[in-house]
């Protein structure tokens, strides 16, 4: 590796984790869609402020264009808030029209200097490493790595001073006003951040991606943890996995280095969707079959209760009276059978004293519906998990 | 059911008003959903508020936290306003208004109760941990507290919702329908506990619906529909005319022995 492809990687890594902070909580908000608002309506901020300051990375710019992400973020507001549409609408309003604005604003007035769509929408991470901070003659490293530096270096600190704010706001912003945490200044301080975190983003990776890396590493996260906490945490590696494998499968296939990066996002968040232990989509139809089962084993266990007389227990009974198939009812008596609930003899089942109980137990449960009875069963069946 | 009937020991012993609320109007998009509402609650009363849906009740609650901005009218929590007086509050908001599949568990809810007396930027540490342990065991849900809040079910969240206002060992607590979609056991074990409180000299403010309820649970009624229509003891103003009046329909409630 030399140095130029270390500080790609190293920019890429940066700006995951400074997109995977305010993108977690962006997704727990349900506003995953107003990251991709603000990522394009930040346009003509840029645009005005790059004709003023002539630089991509100047303070100026970034701030003039986070400014633009707030007003954004209060036009869908304010629409959305007439009651004339929903918010998904408000948002797919506002930010094509500043888009645009943008648009024209760079075609009109900038077309001898580098700034295009293109670069805007895909980022020129690759010729990061070229525009040199040099101060006092030195050379202290790629630009944007000091932009993005300082910007993940503020974002932390917010967090780490404002964690609990956040959590609360996020999770019931009712309460948090109650105790005096207004959550309107703490949801204009995380939009303002997120606005802050694209631009500072968006030179080094563009639009798109800093669209991907706020909502992918965040939703996967999502699926595998129950802890706000390790959310973050998962969500900061996910991010800069993807980055770093992400800038090698470009350099593998020679192609862009944002694009390649998004992919990784995507191929990894589709493993998890399918494998995550709990959630995921394999998980979620175990869980399902098994339930169903398991809804089996208890008819099954209740009309063996119900019955004393040898006709109604004799296994083949199962298929004649209770109507099921040979492989459900074969199913049932095996799970049945392996939990020590029922005996057979001479191909009449009949209860044991566990499975005795358990039924009583259950049926009792589901007419009382009171939880705490079965707390040492929701251990073995899924049936009683809710 | 042999649950004795509320004790009428009067609540005015010390003579305080908790909550003064003066010609209060709150409007959705200039429609008045609480209109010029006067209400005094008194120190150490168990009261509900009942009155139609649309009536504003979950409106009345909010404004009086400062969630929701009125458009006139004050409020005060003994004599001075909500943002002064925030410490004597707790707020248990319907189960419905977050969301239970948020990533955290049943203790961390209810540490979120003691968030309001830490202030800004201060974390939560040993002392409010042990705080929230004591009200989750009050609640009956201490086995529960490493539990993503996902899988509690309805009656177990609106427990932890209720640990979580337990917590800030506030003066006043306004509850929100705390009994909505919550099994008996569930809504016996809440009640004592809001019974407890009132021996404890607290003020608790109940958003209610079942109004069968009413004169076994509380002892101080209100009934709103967008107008303040009552006020007072149950076992003075909790009859059939103020009813009729509330829901504007002939309304007979057959009151249990």
């Amino acid at each position: 590796m030399n140095s130029a492809q270390i500080e790609i990687q190293l920019i890429a890594s940066l700006v995951a984790i400074a997109c995977a902070i305010p993108g977690t909580f962006l997704v727990l908000r349900k506003m995953a869609m107003i990251s991709d608002a603000i990522s394009h309506s930040i346009l003509p901020g840029l645009v005005i402020g790059f004709f003023i300051t002539q630089d991509l990375n100047s303070p100026l710019l970034i701030l003039l264009a986070a400014l633009t992400g707030i007003i954004t973020v209060v036009l869908v507001e304010r629409i959305q808030k007439t009651g004339l549409v929903k918010e998904d609408t408000a948002i797919g309003l506002v930010f094509p029209a500043l888009f645009s604005i943008g648009v024209i604003l760079i075609a009109k007035n900038a077309n001898d200097i580098h700034l295009d769509v293109d670069a805007v929408l895909l980022g020129e991470l690759a010729f990061a490493p070229f525009d040199r901070l040099i101060i006092a003659g030195a050379d202290i490293g790629p630009k944007s790595l000091w932009v993005i530096g300082t910007i993940l270096a503020i974002t932390i600190g917010l967090l780490i001073a404002f964690f609990k704010e956040l959590k609360i706001s996020t999770f019931d912003a009712g309460l948090a006003a109650s105790l005096g945490f207004s959550p309107a200044l703490i949801h204009y301080g995380l939009m303002t951040m997120a606005s802050i975190t694209t631009v500072g983003a968006f030179d080094a990776v563009g639009a798109i991606l800093v669209v991907a890396l706020m909502i992918a590493p965040a939703a996967s996260a999502y699926l595998l943890t129950t802890d706000l906490k390790k959310m973050l945490g998962l969500a900061i590696a996910f991010g800069v996995f993807s980055a770093i494998s992400g800038y090698w499968l470009a350099h593998w296939l020679d192609a862009s280095i944002a694009g390649s990066i998004t992919t990784m996002l995507g191929i990894l968040f589709l493993i998890i969707y399918l494998f995550a232990p709990n959630k995921g989509l394999i998980a979620v139809m175990y869980r399902e079959k098994q339930q169903r089962t398991e809804v089996s084993l208890l008819t099954f266990l209740l009309h063996l209760k119900n019955h004393s007389e040898e006709r109604e227990r004799h296994v083949n009974h199962l298929q004649e009276h209770i109507n099921w198939q040979k492989v459900r009812a074969k199913t049932v008596l095996d799970l049945a059978l392996k939990n020590n609930m029922i005996l057979i003899n001479n191909k009449i089942v009949s209860l044991t004293q566990k499975g005795d109980e358990f039924t009583s137990k259950a049926i009792d449960y589901i007419i009382t519906n009171e939880d705490a009875q079965i707390e040492d069963m929701k251990d073995d069946f899924f049936l009683f998990r809710g | 059911m042999e649950n004795k009937i509320v004790e009428k020991s009067s609540p005015l012993s010390s003579g305080n008003i908790a909550v003064q609320v003066d010609d209060l109007t709150v409007a959705y998009n200039y429609k008045p959903v609480l209109w010029d509402i006067d209400l005094e609650i008194p120190e150490g009363v168990l009261m509900a508020i009942v009155g139609p849906n649309g009536a504003g009740k979950s409106t009345l609650i909010k404004a009086i936290l400062g969630i929701l901005k009125p458009i006139a009218g004050s409020v005060s929590i003994y004599g001075k306003p909500y943002d002064e007086q925030r410490k004597l509050v707790a707020y248990v908001p319907q189960k419905g208004s977050v969301d239970w599949d948020f990533p955290t568990t049943a203790l961390d809810v209810v540490m979120m109760g003691t968030y309001g007396s830490l202030g800004w930027i201060k974390r939560p540490g040993q002392k409010e941990k042990k705080a929230a342990l004591e009200a989750l065991e009050k609640v009956g849900m201490l086995p529960f507290k490493g539990r993503q809040i996902s899988q509690l079910s309805g009656g177990q969240q609106q427990r932890i919702f209720l640990a979580r206002a337990l917590v800030q060992d506030a003066s006043i607590y306004f509850m929100d329908e705390p009994f909505q979609g919550v099994d008996a056991t569930t809504e016996v074990a809440i009640i004592n506990i809001l019974k407890d409180l009132r021996k404890a000299g607290k003020t608790v403010i109940v958003v209610h619906h079942d109004l069968q309820t009413v004169p076994e649970y509380f002892d101080w009624v209100t009934f709103l529909n967008v107008k303040k229509i009552a006020t007072g003891p149950v076992k003075d103003i909790f009859n059939d005319d103020n009813l009729t009046k509330t829901y504007g329909i002939n309304y007979k409630v057959s009151i249990q022995e």
